[in-house]
């Protein structure tokens, strides 16, 4: 036992704190958290029956039929349900729920729907960039924007708008974005900025209230030079464009947001070079923590939309096998079988439990981890919403709230910390969604003739999974991200997107 | 042998392509809205004037005349650009071999006729089946030979489209299961909507209801098995040969787009992990490819366990074609995804493809019993 007291072998890789992110939080929650994930699961099945199975195949149809549809009928039932604001803190006018728990409901939605359960989770991916840059008075303007559009019955949602024509990867990493060919310029003007260019492939797009567009104020240095803003739908300048025509996931629209000297007021403006100059990182640094922050947590959603679609891939293979005798023998009877299904289960397990160890991580060291210290968890938890409302909202107001969060948040953050959430997020997203890709092969296959039916459901999931291989970062980027901060860093002399031209 | 050396066979191959450049390059995403686009009736009318269909049957029932490798590089040709017109080809020729097997020349003489239109003529049938798998449709005999067919049948392809259908039937008081003619037009027959698929939308199938339809039997009673084997085991090839047609297309693309699509300041290409995928792609191509015509010769030829090489083909490529299109997505990204580009439907297709001829784990699991129990070497 004398050997645990030598710190250095513990930093060896896997390093101690990078395998154990689970046996450190567990003491750490509150236990509220079980009580509440226990209920978000619930909420989300009983919406499952009512809502997302009976209309996920119309749905689908629909968009196929009529390309430009939007889902409003099911954007006012999540709203209804409170799904846009049940995961927002409390201080910014939320429910509150613990944020790990929204991973639970999107794999519960996941499992009828992606695209319904992207519909939902999506909204939060545009939440957690407003949250990345900790401008508290912002958050708080948009957040309660997003409550109130539940308590009128106009849902407002938010978007990130960040893939643009001619990159797509490069924009999630600063390696590759110092290299890349970006066109959506924010120029610098009194009062704010002027946004022009175009993103695509904006999930939920035309749906959103909000839409968290990263520009950048010089095209020739985009990775010192990124800015986060806000810009509202019906601005002066921004319009919309085509709606994709996706293979799956046909429910959720991938927009295409079009910006023509766009005017985007200071008060819009999330984050930029100028607000953190004065970070005790390099602005590239700090561009990429920021990142890394939003994607830590989007991407364990993203886990969990492929772990979702395993999971519904795996109910109808085995609906199916129950149900279907194949050569006079029911199909579940067929060891075959037996082991396709277990097969399929233990995918799902795997991959869920990828995404709950990336949330762990997110609580011990990212974005979760102030919501998560029991005096806050607590505090606004049985704080009245009135009282919070009173006593605490006008906080985010002050200046000086954002500037105590930010040094929070950027400059107490450790490098070893944010390669810990970073590196399980990658790992997350591309295990999870490689399962979910693969539980759906495996169901149209064990479904034969029946697999390919859309009236079968298998198809659809399958033709929705693949998308989760895509957006987020490819997993092949994702691969990449895990080597650059789990891998790479213990290797002298190795260097993640810096491929030399002679190697290929 | 190289299909390529033989005059015949490059004839053969030079045509598809200028068929499929100048009828399917432009129009096959509007082809693959079917059925909110109408069915590309136009392009099978020109097909059968070419002579794809029929191109197995003998000459003397004024068929093609010609064999299974040519089969095989017509679909792997065709399906190159769009393999939907490949699942009409290869359902109409699988029906046709069942025909052709019952060695009942009568059953095939009445449905080659060559009047009508060419959906018309063509011959629909339940591809995405083994009928062994099971059957819900029952026959009875009546007076004068033929028999009444009552049941429901699902995923019937070219339903709704051919003027008549082979069907797998079970007689009652009988073993085993037999085929049937069954005219789609004439009473006691009613066809559903087109059934909406993965892939393959342009080659339509629909479910039937049958309530006392009229139908004449193929061949011997309760022989549909033996009839079924011998068809699949020389259509496996062809299968295998659609779903290379599929990785070609998908592996041409990738590279194409790998060429132009920028990343981190270079063309993607030139980032060695795309460049990993694109081996993988290409390599099984070549084995696909090999594989492909290996199994049409040896059909051809009659060689020793050349239906256990055609079977082996049809699994083996159906799973590369399966993972090639995966990645053939992949290296596109986003874009993949989108119907704008071809990869997302070679995707789709590639796994329909795969389920030609019934379910894929049973199919190993048969070939291995035919090994097990002495019937053929592996």
């Amino acid at each position: 036992m004398r050997a645990g007291g030598n710190p250095a072998l513990l930093e060896r890789e896997p390093r101690f704190e990078d395998i154990t992110c689970s046996l450190a939080s567990v003491p750490k929650l509150p236990r509220a958290v079980i009580k509440e994930t226990r209920d978000v699961i619930a909420i989300a099945r009983a919406f499952n029956d009512r809502v997302v199975k009976p209309r996920a195949l119309e749905l689908d149809r629909r968009k196929r039929e009529e390309p430009d549809y939007l889902p409003w009928d099911f954007v006012e039932e999540a709203n209804r349900a409170g799904f846009y604001s049940m995961f927002i803190p409390k201080l910014f006018g939320g429910h509150g729920i613990n944020m790990p728990a929204l991973s639970y409901l999107l794999e519960e939605l996941s499992s009828g729907c992606s695209a319904m359960s992207n519909l939902v989770g999506v909204h939060y991916l545009g939440i957690a960039t407003l949250c990345g840059s900790f401008n508290l008075k912002l958050m708080n303007r948009l957040m309660r924007d997003v409550a109130e559009g539940e308590r009128t019955g106009k849902p407002c949602l938010i978007s990130l708008a960040i893939t643009e024509p001619g990159a797509g990867t490069d924009v999630e990493e600063m390696d590759l974005i110092s290299r890349a060919k970006v066109t959506c310029h924010a120029k610098k003007v009194a009062g704010g900025y002027r946004v022009n260019g175009t993103k695509i492939f904006i999930s939920n797009g035309h749906l959103s209230t909000w839409h968290m567009v990263i520009g950048y104020s010089d095209l020739e240095r985009p990775e010192v030079n990124t800015v986060l803003m806000a810009v509202k739908t019906g601005d002066e300048g921004f319009s919309f464009g085509r709606q994709e025509h996706k293979m799956g996931q046909k429910g959720c629209p991938a927009s295409e947001l079009i910006f023509e000297d766009c005017f985007v007021p200071e008060e819009n403006v999330a984050i930029d070079d100028e607000q953190a100059k004065n970070f005790k990182r390099p602005i590239k640094e700090t561009n990429m923590q920021l990142i890394d922050y939003v994607l830590s947590v989007s991407r364990a959603g993203v886990g969990a939309f492929g772990t979702g679609v395993a999971r519904g891939a795996y109910e109808e293979a085995l609906s199916f096998a129950s149900e279907t005798e194949v050569g006079g023998t029911l199909l579940i009877n067929q060891e075959w079988a037996q082991c396709m299904l277990s097969e399929m289960y233990k995918n799902v397990a795997l991959a869920r439990l990828s995404y709950i160890e990336s949330n762990y991580a997110n609580g011990l060291h990212g974005m979760f981890k102030l919501l998560q210290w029991k005096p806050v968890f607590y505090l606004q938890k049985y704080m009245p919403a009135k009282m919070v409302d009173a006593l605490l909202a006008p906080f985010c107001e002050m200046k000086i709230a954002t500037t105590l969060f930010r040094k929070f948040y950027f400059d107490m953050q450790k490098t070893n910390e944010s390669q810990c959430t970073s590196g399980w997020a990658s790992l997350s997203k591309f295990a999870a969604t490689d399962a979910g890709v693969k539980n759906c092969q495996m169901a149209v296959e064990m479904m034969g003739q029946a697999g390919l039916r859309h009236d079968c459901r298998a198809e659809k999931h399958l033709r929705d999974s693949k998308l989760l291989q895509i957006y987020e970062g490819t997993n092949q980027l994702n691969r990449i991200n895990l080597f650059k901060n789990l891998i790479g860093r213990s290797v002298p002399g190795a260097r993640a997107f810096e491929e030399g031209e002679g190697t290929s | 042998m190289s299909a390529k050396a033989d005059p015949e066979l490059s004839m053969l191959c030079e045509m598809a392509h200028q068929f499929a450049n100048g009828e399917l390059t432009d129009t096959c995403q509007d082809n693959d809205r079917f059925p909110i686009a109408p069915l590309f009736g136009g392009v099978l009318e020109k097909a059968r004037e070419v002579g794809f269909f029929d191109l197995t049957v003998p000459e003397e029932l004024e068929g093609g005349g010609m064999d299974m490798v040519a089969l095989c590089l017509a679909l792997q040709t065709l399906c190159r650009y769009d393999a939907s017109i490949g699942g009409v080809v290869f359902t109409d020729a699988l029906a046709k071999e069942v025909l052709v097997a019952s060695a009942d020349p009568a059953a095939l003489t009445g449905v080659l006729s060559r009047e009508g239109d060419a959906l018309e003529s063509l011959i629909a049938f339940p591809s995405y089946r083994d009928p062994s798998e099971g059957t819900s449709l029952t026959a009875i005999a009546v007076d004068g030979g033929s028999h009444r067919l009552s049941g429901d049948i699902e995923s019937v392809v070219l339903a709704g489209v051919a003027s008549t259908a082979v069907l797998p039937a079970v007689i009652e008081g009988r073993d085993g299961y037999s085929f049937f003619t069954v005219s789609l037009n004439g009473g006691g027959v009613t066809t559903g909507s087109p059934v909406q698929g993965l892939g393959l939308r342009a080659c339509p199938a629909a479910d039937l209801s049958l309530n006392g339809a009229q139908a004449a039997i193929v061949g011997k009673a309760g022989e549909g098995a033996r009839y079924f084997d011998a068809a699949a085991a020389r259509m496996g090839a062809a299968a295998a040969a659609m779903a290379l047609g599929i990785m070609k297309g998908s592996f041409e693309e990738a590279l194409e787009y790998a060429r132009q699509r920028r990343q981190g300041g270079r063309e993607i290409i030139n980032w060695s992990e795309v460049r990993r995928i694109l081996a993988d792609m290409a390599i099984k191509t070549r084995v696909a490819e090999m594989l492909v015509f290996e199994a049409g010769y040896s059909v051809e030829e009659k060689e020793e366990g050349w239906e256990q090489s055609s079977r082996a083909a049809s699994l083996a490529v159906g799973q590369m074609a399966c993972e090639l299109t995966d990645d053939g997505i992949q290296v596109l990204g986003g874009n993949g995804y989108m119907e704008d580009y071809g990869q997302e439907k070679r995707f789709r297709d590639a796994r329909q493809v795969q389920s030609l001829l019934g379910l894929v784990p049973r199919r190993k699991l048969e070939y291995v019993r035919r090994v097990v129990e002495g019937e053929s070497e592996y």
